[in-house]
């Protein structure tokens, strides 16, 4: 077993937050509570891991984000990544580590995308060959080889996103932070997104944590989640495992030539009628899949069948409601 | 050191982007300036005088805070605008680069601008200089050099103060505005020409006057009615960069606020 990459024990994050009060009393003193950011979180990451943070806005994603990225400081616990301490070593740190935030850029704004990228290599002390590169490794493999002298805000939100994506990435970053970095982009961008973050990782062993609330992100990116609520660590596993759980319901939909004839359907399996096919529901921990199959083998002559798992959305809610996060 | 010409070039092209409104901003900002001079010029055409101090040499102090004003306000820019870079989450960014915060802070918004009024300041220099006919020394022009340099810390400084209130305060608070862009209207004439307490608010409060107006009075070979020691000449503008390094380390405080109770 390898060192772990990221080392975290009992890593605790409270807010103060002002509760406002009334008229003159509220401006004067005022009085405030605390609220939980994240609480005794303890979990390790090995090099090489893409880890996602799944959980329901305000679970604590984004504190374990800034606690990580070193842009805050923790209340209790420690956490060491690499040997280093985030908010301690802050300048050496954060040299080896990439950020992308979906929600804000992090390039200039008004100057073509190159130009960003060279001052980011002056700001990260990248030799001019290394630079050079990386940046044409990059620019292929995200397709920005004709955007390079086009400013960052004539590009559309995909091929920004690409740009920021190249941005954090220029200096070799070991580690990357990914915080919703798919958010508001189209079908194709996400699959293209994913599809780099994997041959990234693949090329150049980089870690990576994630938060999206895209579960297919999740399902094309992540074999292991952490799960937050209420700034708490109720989950740390294999996200196959987890979705099994709360996998409550399975369809099978199925169409006969000529008309069936449905016997001995036991309470598990709900049919219904629906035009001229047939929909079985069940829950796959009630009856096995094969039982269910049986029954319609044995009701007649099957022209198509199609077998549903609930889609992902739903098992997440379900899990949300079952850990009392909704 | 590259980080900084590099940074440097980035603002003078992202202001090359807008050619027209750079340009239109340049000249609104001469146009602005000149008034204060204009307004400044039939004053002293009317009345000759202010005080002890002759029209040619009010004229240089005039041009000596307006030139250290602008130089100013081309570096600091990050800092004025510091209250929305923590909003918008600028600054959290800049937290995870491997940079001193400060350094980033000024580097991400220089302001080429103020060439404009940089250009003014000059102006009205060179002209007082021919009109009072200074003899050039080694020492003077080191002195003024100094005093000048030592000013723009000491308004590097009072800006900082105001960042570092953001950490604090969702809004900036308009009362250190009172001092730097009411420093620089109420110093660009000698402070001796004003009621006491503003006279001590700018020379011990606001130390322009021991950092700028002092110096320059000698540079101009006249007293200036400031009780201020006479020996002390030299190391008068040491509260310049005196009040900048305590700004600083109340800065690293705000940091560090900030990083313990989150955005």
């Amino acid at each position: 077993m390898s060192e772990p990459l990221i080392r975290a024990e009992g890593l605790t994050k409270r807010y103060r937050r002002s509760t406002g009060g009334k008229g003159l009393t509220g401006f004067f003193g005022r009085s405030t509570e605390t609220v939980d950011g994240l609480v005794d979180a303890t979990f390790r990451v090995e090099p090489g891991e893409i880890v996602g943070l799944l959980g329901p806005n305000g679970a604590g994603k984004s504190t374990t984000v800034k606690l990580l990225t070193g842009i805050l400081r923790p209340d209790g616990g420690s956490c060491s990544v690499g040997g280093l301490v985030p908010w301690r070593d802050r300048r050496t740190y954060t040299a080896g580590i990439g950020t992308v935030f979906g929600q804000r850029m992090q390039l200039w704004w008004d100057v073509p995308i190159l130009d960003s990228f060279r001052l980011l290599r002056d700001i990260y002390r990248v030799e001019e060959t290394a630079w050079k590169n990386r940046l044409d490794e990059l620019a292929e493999a995200l397709a920005l080889g004709d955007l390079l002298n086009v400013p960052l805000r004539q590009l559309s939100l995909g091929q920004r996103m690409r740009a920021e994506l190249c941005g954090s990435l220029l200096h070799s970053p070991k580690l990357l932070f990914l915080d919703e970095p798919t958010i508001g982009l189209d079908a194709v961008s996400k699959l293209n997104l994913r599809e780099f973050l994997l041959l990234e990782r693949e090329r150049h062993g980089t870690t990576i944590l994630l938060t999206t609330h895209d579960m297919a992100d999740m399902q094309a990116l992540c074999r292991r989640v952490l799960v937050l609520g209420h700034g708490r660590l109720l989950y740390d596993g294999s996200l196959h495992d987890i979705l099994q759980r709360y996998d409550t319901r399975h369809e099978v939909r199925c169409r006969f030539a000529g008309e069936p004839v449905w016997q001995d359907i036991p309470s598990s399996v709900a049919l219904r009628r629906d035009e001229g096919e047939w929909e079985l529901s069940f829950a796959p921990h009630a009856i096995p899949a094969d039982e269910v199959l049986r029954l319609i083998l044995a009701a007649g002559r099957i022209e198509e069948l199609t077998l549903k798992e609930a889609p992902v959305d739903e098992m997440v809610a379900e899990m949300y409601n079952a850990l009392h996060l909704s | 050191m590259r980080y900084m010409m590099n940074a440097m070039r980035m603002n003078l092209r992202r202001a090359a982007q807008y050619r027209a409104s750079f340009l239109m901003q340049i000249c609104s900002q001469i146009v602005m300036t000149g008034g204060d001079l204009w307004a400044m010029l039939m004053l002293l055409e009317r009345y000759g005088r202010m005080g002890h101090w002759e029209g040619r040499e009010i004229l240089f102090f005039f041009g000596a805070m307006h030139l250290v004003f602008s130089v100013t306000e081309m570096i600091n820019r990050g800092l004025g605008h510091f209250g929305s870079s923590i909003r918008s989450g600028a600054f959290d960014t800049m937290l995870t680069r491997p940079r001193r915060l400060l350094t980033q802070v000024l580097l991400s918004e220089l302001d080429p601008r103020r060439v404009g009024t940089m250009a003014v300041g000059i102006t009205a220099m060179a002209v007082a200089t021919a009109l009072i006919g200074i003899e050039w020394t080694v020492w003077k022009v080191l002195l003024l050099l100094w005093s000048m340099t030592a000013t723009v810390c000491l308004m590097l400084g009072l800006f900082l103060l105001e960042a570092v209130i953001c950490f604090f305060s969702v809004q900036s608070i308009e009362m250190v505005n009172i001092l730097t862009y009411g420093g620089r209207q109420t110093c660009q004439y000698p402070v001796d020409l004003y009621p006491d307490f503003i006279r001590i608010l700018f020379t011990y409060v606001v130390p322009v006057a021991l950092c700028l107006q002092y110096p320059v009075s000698r540079v101009l070979g006249r007293p200036m009615a400031a009780g201020i020691p006479d020996g002390l000449l030299w190391l008068c503008p040491l509260a310049g960069p005196g009040f900048l390094a305590l700004m600083t380390l109340f800065w690293c405080f705000g940091v560090r606020r900030y990083r313990s109770t989150g955005s």
